[in-house]
């Protein structure tokens, strides 16, 4: 990836793919437009996640766990509301991939 | 005079029939009113109308699959398979014009509610904004058989409106024990078995003597928390045990309505997996019109009621106590396991297992089980939601038979809740006549604010410490530092774009 013109990828990730994932997409997306970093996000269920290619997968640990080494960031929340947590864990690995 | 009545007559027929149509013009409203650019505006609505429509197929789909399972499964035990005059993909392409209205109109008068009482928690679980209002709709239906479109559309509305505006304050209480702090509601129709799993298990153990987190699980079981795996592996097991036992003509029948040349055991294999691809099908079709519709809902929400908060879809207490996520489950369903044994046996009915009713209303009660009584509460509440999701597929299933049957094995515990009021309320209501579906919203309403009182009066519980949790199979958690404090109100968030940096 990362021709720097083209958005980021990012899958934010639950069980199904219709609740919390969707609510956490929102966050994520308000959370990269704080930063200043333009990104498509989807929302989606651990199964689809398998076969979709992103740049960086969000979700619970519950989920996350069997979801690392999909994507080159994948990130870990414990509250989906906290966006100031959110926003600190995306910075440092974006910073980490060079992407910001 | 014609003209008019045909005109009216046309949108009858093919705008407030066709759930597509309607969902797409709900969508089209909601992006436009966020002013979001032309191309996505187009874009999204099509998405919204496509998804639609493939949740008709899925619904198809696992409803073959279901009948499949419930004739084999049937004839193992010695049963007639449960009977239904009507299907889901039927009560959607006559009703789900009315269920598309319900949720807009039952989405505003919820926001009005939450306006005017101060409750403060925003609905915000999109799919159960949508099964709700199937439930709803179905259970008036039943009882009052096709009233006018409007009538149905506004006593359903004002129904969905006061549950989703009371259920998320009846658990808040609790949930600042479960979260520690009150950043989001819990807006799920596990509620009925979370709120018992909470204060029952509270009897039986105590959190700081029985917290799960002292309790390891085998890795090996964390494949059953995709549910697709789950769904296939059990119903599929079921089926294939129920195989052996079942006549070998109903076998033959069913595997050769699929393909004559199809050895049957195969075909068993098949109708399980099957079962499970109807339900993927089904789910992403909703995903896909929520995702265009929920952020609209959300962006409405903010603008109307500052400071409002979240209610928020049941995985968002699971990272507070993984390890009873998996207790609340295995519970729930080793306790409706046992009751599809137990009323197989005494002849009553022939259950399906729901996988994923199983699993999040299961792992909720789970959560707040163990907040309240530790792994003893976890098991409890998890228990719990096993027999509300046995015993109300049992019970529910001949009384939805006119509308949607499927929906007895799609539900959890709080929709049987909304089932029983509905049509128990209603049922009183028909002495007299069709006026008397009125007396449902009305009889909810008064509930509702006597509850919302009674709430104020007794004012907010203190916080309570969060609970913490590791994931129970050891994956990796980077994040056990994260600040939960200073920031309920939400309305700073829009100041921080000196912050920015460019990519």
């Amino acid at each position: 990836m990362s021709a720097s013109d083209e958005p980021l990828r990012i899958l934010s990730v639950c069980g199904v793919g219709m609740g919390s994932s969707l609510m956490l997409r929102m966050n994520v997306e308000e959370v990269l437009k704080r930063l200043g970093v333009r990104a498509r996000v989807e929302a989606t269920d651990v199964s689809s996640a398998r076969s979709m290619q992103a740049d960086v997968i969000v979700g619970q640990g519950l989920h996350t766990g069997e979801l690392q080494g999909l994507a080159p960031v994948v990130v870990t929340i414990t509250n989906f509301m906290d966006k100031d947590a959110l926003q600190r864990q995306l910075e440092e690995a974006l910073h980490e991939q060079g992407w910001l | 005079m014609e003209l008019v009545e045909g005109v009216l007559e046309f949108l009858a027929n093919n705008i407030f029939g066709e759930v597509a149509i309607l969902i797409g013009i709900i969508t089209l409203v909601g992006l436009i009113l966020q002013r979001t650019p032309v191309e996505e505006t187009v874009a999204g609505t099509l998405r919204a109308v496509i998804g639609v429509l493939i949740l008709f197929i899925g619904v198809d789909v696992f409803t073959e699959g279901l009948s499949s399972f419930q004739a084999i499964v049937s004839s193992a035990v010695g049963l007639e398979p449960p009977q239904a005059d009507n299907t889901l993909g039927d009560f959607l392409g006559t009703h789900g014009g009315s269920v598309a209205l319900v949720i807009a109109l039952g989405f505003l008068v919820h926001l009005i509610l939450v306006r005017l009482f101060n409750t403060r928690y925003v609905y915000l679980t999109g799919h159960l904004l949508f099964w709700i209002a199937v439930v709803t709709v179905a259970s008036i239906v039943e009882i009052f058989g096709d009233l006018g479109q409007w009538t149905i559309v506004g006593a359903a509305s004002l129904v969905v409106a006061a549950y989703w505006t009371l259920q998320p304050l009846v658990l808040a209480p609790m949930m600042r024990k479960v979260t520690g702090s009150d950043d989001f509601g819990f807006a799920h129709t596990s509620a009925l078995a979370a709120y018992l799993g909470g204060k029952i298990g509270g009897k039986a153990g105590s959190y700081e003597q029985h917290d799960t987190e002292g309790v390891r699980l085998p890795q090996r079981l964390s494949f059953f928390k995709d549910v697709n795996v789950s769904t296939a592996l059990v119903i599929g097991v079921i089926i294939l045990v129920a195989m052996v036992f079942a006549e070998v003509d109903v076998a033959q029948e069913q595997a050769a309505a699929y393909d004559e040349d199809l050895n049957r055991w195969v075909w068993g294999l098949i109708a399980g997996l099957r079962f499970a691809a109807g339900i993927a099908i089904l789910l992403y079709g909703v995903r896909m019109f929520l995702a265009e519709i929920v952020p609209a809902f959300k962006g409405i929400s903010e603008k109307v009621i500052p400071g409002s908060r979240p209610a928020l879809d049941a995985p968002a207490v699971f990272p507070f106590a993984p390890t009873a996520v998996m207790l609340g489950f295995i519970s729930a369903t080793a306790v409706f396991l046992v009751l599809m044994g137990v009323f197989a046996a005494i002849g009553w009915f022939v259950l399906v297992p729901p996988m994923i009713m199983l699993f999040f209303p299961g792992a909720a009660a789970g959560v707040f089980g163990n907040a309240f009584g530790g792994w003893r509460g976890a098991v409890i509440g998890g228990g719990i939601n096993g027999l509300f999701l046995a015993f109300g597929q049992a019970i529910s299933w001949g009384y939805l038979s006119d509308t949607a049957p499927e929906l007895a094995t799609l539900a959890d515990p709080d929709w049987y809740l909304i089932m029983v009021l509905v049509m128990g309320i209603g049922a009183l209501g028909a002495l007299l006549g069709e006026m008397g579906v009125w007396l449902v919203p009305v009889v909810l309403l008064v509930v509702f604010v006597v509850w919302t009182m009674m709430a104020k009066r007794v004012g907010a519980e203190p916080e309570a410490e969060p609970l913490s949790g590791d994931s129970p199979f050891d994956a990796p958690d980077v994040s056990r530092a994260v600040r939960r404090d200073g920031h309920g109100d939400g309305a700073q968030d829009d100041d921080q774009g000196d912050e920015r940096s460019e990519r």
